[in-house]
């Protein structure tokens, strides 16, 4: 058993409205160990995004703490790296100079990490791209790029949310055994926010489930499917029993 | 991509070249017509000399013209960066700095509200009938563009963009000269386009009031002496410097902004 890598215990977060307010998480606790797989998943509008945003230590807390490698969260830290929803990436500049981005906010040195840069193009197989701009690529090959950019600084923890949602079903198979193949070779920690029950299932070790609001874990399933997967893992009767157990949590 | 290089231009020139000839062969008419109306109307030349003479003008009193036109364009300049310096200045600041947003942005949008023209008097009063007055004139004409639009494009950045800046560890300073600022670059540039009309404005209004130098001077001075072709004359010179220097700010902006604007990432 690894060790222990992020601890949420009793977060919560409550919005403050003109009228009133609101309470969109309640209580969570979740525990994620090194090189774990996890995915929190749940209805849109249900808080996963905002769970994920705190422990990237983007957004302020209500209450409860957050830990990463014993510390605990008070902003962005060096050792996360982060996959938004859309790719964010700069229109102005090159493929290769939206990847390096962290690395200037970091001060850290620009020669040392281009090849850093170029290696991890070209295992996305978008080397060839290095010097074009982003309005050149398509939108699979955008988040490609976000994902090379979230890693180039080499985090212990990657925080994906919903990365793959704007794509079309297809691209967004490739994505996600693009995304394992990375997670197999780098063996990073992953928390993964998702809607898709089955893309869930495909990618992970633990799924935590996400009630609706005032949102609660309202179950941990423990995905124990061989690995290393491909997308045929999908047609065998065990993937498709995660997926009925993880349907009938959400649906309560 | 097999086209050739020759085949290229020759599919470009097949695009452009109606979008040059509509508007040349347009224009060349409409002076044919104002060369032959006048001469077959028998228009006074004080009233609306051809074409002709006012090209045969610009031909014989070039010195004349390029004399004037110097102050011009050097005052013209003058004040231009002048607002550009300071109207950009106020943007970032009212982009970053939330007490200068509420503290100073009522008094500029006030400022704005007062016809600038009507400020050239004044402005004799305390400068004097030299330089300083119709820089000044120039450079509060052309300020208020600046500004909005230097503003205005800091607050087009996309959120979620400074977010990705924050999960990098990246410093406030980082994210206004690495994102905001880029953001803002084509707004801030439809802010030169106008600014740099707005500041031609100026200096000619000024040297209408101030007369002692300039295109403007030659023009209220050709009314005075009734010499219509050279106040056309110089009318003409003046739209060139305007042309002139509105293409440069285009052909700065292309050489710079080579990125897809419209795209959203």
């Amino acid at each position: 058993m690894t060790a222990l890598h992020v601890r949420v215990s009793d977060f919560s977060k409550t919005y403050k409205t003109r009228r009133d307010e609101i309470e969109a998480i309640r209580a969570v606790d979740m525990d994620v160990r090194e090189t774990e797989f996890v995915s929190i998943l749940g209805p849109s509008g249900c808080g996963k995004s905002t769970l994920l945003m705190a422990v990237g230590g983007l957004l302020p807390m209500s209450g409860g703490r957050i830990e990463i490698a014993g510390q605990l969260v008070t902003g962005p830290r060096r050792d996360t790296g982060v996959v938004f929803q859309s790719p964010v990436l700069m229109p102005w500049r090159s493929i290769l100079n939206n990847v390096l981005f962290p690395i200037e906010c970091l001060g850290l040195s620009l020669g040392e990490y281009r090849r850093r840069a170029i290696e991890l193009l070209e295992m996305t197989d978008l080397d060839k791209f290095r010097d074009d701009y982003p309005s050149e690529l398509s939108g699979g090959m955008q988040q490609r790029v976000a994902i090379c950019r979230a890693l180039i600084h080499n985090p212990s923890l990657l925080l994906m949310d919903e990365p793959f949602s704007a794509l079309d079903a297809m691209t967004r198979d490739a994505m996600n055994q693009e995304l394992l193949r990375i997670w197999e070779e780098f063996k990073k920690t992953v928390l993964f926010v998702t809607h898709s029950i089955r893309e869930a299932v495909y990618l992970s070790d633990r799924v935590f489930v996400m009630s609706p609001r005032p949102a609660v874990i309202s179950r941990v399933v423990d995905i124990a499917l061989p690995r290393p997967r491909d997308l045929s893992i999908e047609e065998t009767p065990e993937f498709n029993a995660y997926v009925t157990e993880l349907r009938q949590a959400i649906e309560g | 991509m097999e086209n050739t290089k020759e085949n290229g231009l020759a599919n470009y020139l097949a695009v452009r070249a109606p979008q040059i000839a509509a508007p040349t062969i347009i224009s060349t008419l409409l002076l044919v017509v104002w060369q032959v109306g006048v001469e077959v109307l028998n228009i006074p030349e004080a009233i609306l000399p051809t074409p002709l003479r006012i090209l045969e003008t610009i031909v014989l009193r070039w010195e004349l013209l390029l004399l004037h036109s110097w102050p011009t364009l050097s005052e013209c300049l003058f004040g231009f960066a002048l607002a550009v310096a300071v109207g950009m200045g106020l943007g970032i600041l009212l982009a970053l700095s939330q007490l200068f947003r509420v503290g100073v942005y009522p008094l500029i949008v006030a400022f704005q509200v007062v016809p600038k023209v009507a400020l050239a008097p004044l402005f004799i009063v305390w400068f004097g009938l030299g330089m300083t007055s119709r820089v000044l004139l120039a450079f509060v004409i052309a300020f208020f563009p600046m500004v909005v639009n230097t503003y205005a494009g800091i607050q087009s950045t996309d959120p979620i963009m400074v977010r990705m800046a924050r999960a990098s560890s990246a410093t406030r300073w980082t994210i206004f000269r690495k994102i905001e600022f880029p953001t803002a670059l084509p707004y801030i540039f439809s802010g030169l386009k106008i600014g740099i009309t707005f500041a031609v404005i100026g200096i000619i209004v000024a040297e209408f009031v101030t007369a002692q130098e300039g295109l403007g001077y030659l023009i209220v001075f050709s009314e005075g002496n009734v010499d219509t072709p050279m106040l056309m004359a110089a009318l003409i010179v003046l739209s060139l410097i305007g042309v002139i220097l509105y293409a440069a700010i285009g052909g700065l902006e292309k050489l710079i902004i080579r990125w897809d604007v419209g795209q959203k990432m």
